[in-house]
């Protein structure tokens, strides 16, 4: 007697309660682990003393201290605000060939270093050194 | 009217009503898997300090030194005084393939005073390395 083996006729479409399950991991999972900083980088190249090196500066290092956190650079014994756009410009403008090299005192943020080096590189300059700013007050 | 049950009927039964939350989940991870990048979280949370500049890293750096507030030091996840820093950075530069790209990355805290970096940059430097690089957020909205 021939078996009547055929199943009674199920739905087609498949359950998509599993497939939710695992895409709600997947995103959690990216939700989780991106980054969306923007890193960049500084480079601050050392100088290793050396025998190699050359001994004599071609380029006449222009001073700029920051002694606090008030949005204020010391030139030449002169308070200067980061904020007066025209003294920078005429400044820059002066001294361009040569490297404006940042010093800071104890209490100087890295984000006011950062700052002075950007209002630097805004109006123009060419060769900013921050590199001092982070040697030891011996090796100055 | 005929249409009008076929569609109740269909709702009650089965789950279309997921699709439309599937859609949307599906943008979702699409999202962040495109736009997002994976990488090992810092050992600690530093906000760098916000800069104009735009130059971002061609290599990852060979070793990564993360400063917190409190001069908290972490070198590539470990924690470490400064004192230590010189002899792990003689080693990795030792064990390194890429001996002419070999660079430093430091990722300090925008907030953090000067002098807390002075002792790990002599630390480098004592070490005889010369690459060195800060890490910096590109500012959004200034100028």
């Amino acid at each position: 007697m021939p078996l009547n083996l055929s199943q009674p006729k199920r739905k087609n479409a498949i359950s998509l309660t599993p497939l939710i399950d695992v895409v709600f991991i997947l995103l959690l999972f990216f939700m989780l682990t991106s980054s969306f900083v923007p890193w960049r980088i500084v480079d601050t190249p050392l100088s290793v003393p050396s025998a190699d090196e050359k001994p004599a500066e071609e380029k006449e290092n222009i001073i700029l201290t920051l002694k606090q956190n008030d949005g204020q650079v010391w030139v030449e014994d002169r308070a200067v605000n980061l904020a007066d756009q025209p003294y920078f410009q005429t400044f820059i403008a002066d001294y361009n060939e040569g490297t404006f090299v940042i010093k800071a005192e104890e209490g100087v943020t890295l984000q006011t270093l950062m700052n002075l080096a950007d209002r630097l590189k805004l109006n123009g300059a060419e060769n900013v050194s921050i590199a001092n700013a982070f040697s030891m007050p011996e090796a100055q | 009217m005929k249409i009008g049950q076929k569609y109740a009927a269909r709702a009650a039964s089965n789950d279309d009503n997921m699709v439309p939350l599937i859609n949307v989940v599906f943008l979702m991870l699409v999202f962040f898997m495109v736009a997002g990048q994976i990488k090992k979280a810092d050992p600690i949370a530093v906000i760098p300090p916000n800069s104009v500049n735009d130059t971002r890293a061609a290599t990852d750096p060979n070793v990564e030194i993360v400063v917190g507030a409190g001069s908290v030091l972490y070198v590539d996840d470990e924690l470490k005084t400064v004192e230590n820093v010189q002899a792990y950075l003689e080693g990795a530069f030792e064990s390194s393939d890429d001996k002419n790209g070999f660079w430093v990355q430091i990722k300090a805290d925008g907030a953090i005073p000067l002098e807390e970096l002075r002792p790990i940059f002599n630390q480098v430097r004592l070490a005889g390395l010369t690459k060195v690089s800060l890490a910096t957020q590109l500012e959004r909205g200034h100028e």
